[in-house]
């Protein structure tokens, strides 16, 4: 490791010749530095060396990634958020016309409600008046066929007694004929004339 | 004479025994007659901490327009979620996010502090820290569980008929199928663990040779391929599962 380190700063300082040094140092490399971890004997501690823990080449290469990662990703994300806000806002968008359309529909609904309550009232309004128009015409019907008939029954009483009475007379007139055939012999003819004759005089 | 110090050096590689050919030492921790890799685990609870901390914070306070690192996790979960959903199909993919999600993003935040965080601040007792990927331990657990899985998937989709794939399309395909079995963990935990090391290496050594700047292509490269590696390894085990729940009866038009 030390020679590794020496070896490092020296390079540091002749940089400008890499091209030129890498062969001939990269052969002078102490190879056995591959086993890595030889010179680590310690327990837990930290290395600050530069060099060593490469840290300029990560820093490096952590600067470019987020320097390039961050437009990347950051347009990607980007893109995906407006991606879903736009999706979120289309459905919230259909979410509102959805519950406009339902709102008008219900207030539809409603008036159709009333409508139909209306026509209800309506139906039940002329059913009643239907009802007393065509109980009043019953009755009033029902009053002149108590009349007609009132009258019917009158004129037929009228009719049977004056056929009672026409019958009863001829039925009289026929037995006071028939008396009269039976009981009228001259002699009774006789008493009667007189009997008349004599009240005549009175 | 430049040379044959390098010559030397490997001849001296292979000396040494079989063991010592693992990159670096490790910081053991002793538990029982197990030997744990310290430093596997410290890393792994340092990524594990990353995930749940963005988890927290992305879920804290969830707006129904997502900004910041809500939306960004969102991202994260949208990505995994079609992932799944390619692989594995619409109609069994859903309960098989959590898993493939875990292990995409485990992967690929471990793989990233390995290329990112700088590890060799914290010196160790014993090796040094790097990305969790880069022990073979860690990827074969990975990839045995994601044997695990598909065995599992298959099994409750289908029960003992799940034995029914290694006979499709023809019998013929048995033993490559039973061979797929043990190469299909095999294959997933070696690749991301060699990419990794590969990785990590290759810029530790181009860092030892030129400290400065040179390193930086292979650094962006090595992020480039970490990335892609934990993608691999999350698609090829959303296919794995979505393979053993496969309808091979008379679902053949749906392909």
């Amino acid at each position: 490791m030390p020679s590794a380190s020496k070896f490092c700063k020296s390079f540091w300082e002749v940089f400008p010749l890499v091209s030129l040094s890498i062969v001939t140092f990269a052969a002078r490399v102490p190879m056995h530095w591959l086993l890595l971890g030889e010179a680590e004997e310690g327990g837990f501690g930290l290395n600050f060396s530069l060099l060593d823990t490469n840290l300029i080449n990560l820093v490096i290469i952590i600067g470019v990634l987020v320097y390039f990662g961050r437009g990347l990703v950051g347009k990607t994300l980007a893109e995906r958020r407006s991606q879903i806000e736009a999706a979120i806002k289309e459905v919230e968008d259909r979410k509102k016309s959805a519950s406009a359309a339902l709102a008008e529909e219900q207030q539809k609904l409603a008036q159709a409600k009333t409508e139909a309550e209306r026509i209800r009232q309506n139906a039940v309004e002329s059913a009643e008046r239907a009802r007393t128009a065509i109980l009043e015409e019953t009755e009033a019907e029902l009053v002149r066929m108590q009349e007609a008939a009132s009258q019917d029954i009158t004129s037929q009483q009228e009719r049977i007694a004056r056929e009672l009475r026409e019958v009863i007379a001829a039925r009289a007139v026929a037995i006071a004929e028939d008396r009269l055939k039976s009981g009228l012999n001259s002699d009774a003819q006789q008493q009667l004339v007189e009997q008349s004759i004599a009240s005549l005089r009175g | 004479m430049y040379l044959a110090e390098p010559l030397n050096y490997l001849s001296h590689i292979h000396h040494l025994p079989i063991a010592e050919l693992e990159v670096g030492k490790h910081f053991y921790w002793q538990i029982g007659n197990l030997k744990l890799h310290g430093q596997v685990f410290l890393t792994s609870w340092f990524v594990i901490g990353v995930l749940i901390i963005a988890a927290f914070l992305a879920s804290r306070r969830s707006d129904r327009i997502p900004s910041g690192i809500q939306n960004f996790m969102e991202y994260a979960l949208e990505f995994i979620r079609d992932l799944a959903r390619g692989q594995i199909g619409e109609k069994e993919y859903r309960p098989w996010v959590p898993f493939v999600g875990t292990l995409f993003l485990f992967i690929f935040v471990s793989n990233w502090s390995g290329a990112l965080v700088p590890w060799k601040l914290v010196e160790i007792p014993g090796g040094e820290l790097a990305a969790p990927t880069s022990d073979i331990n860690t990827t074969v657990a990975l990839a045995l569980l994601t044997s695990l899985a598909y065995f599992y998937a298959g099994f409750r989709k289908k029960g003992l008929g799940y034995f029914g794939n290694y006979v499709q399309p023809v019998p013929f395909m048995l033993p490559f199928k039973i061979i797929e079995d043990f190469t299909k963990p095999l294959s997933l935990s070696f690749r991301l663990f060699g990419n990794i090391l590969a990785d990590e290496l290759v810029v530790a050594v181009l860092v030892l040779l030129v400290p400065l700047f040179v390193p930086l292509p292979v650094m962006a490269l090595g992020l480039f391929t970490s990335a892609i590696q934990a993608l691999i390894f999350a698609t090829l085990a959303a296919a794995y599962i979505g393979e053993a729940m496969e309808d091979h009866g008379e679902g053949h038009e749906e392909h």
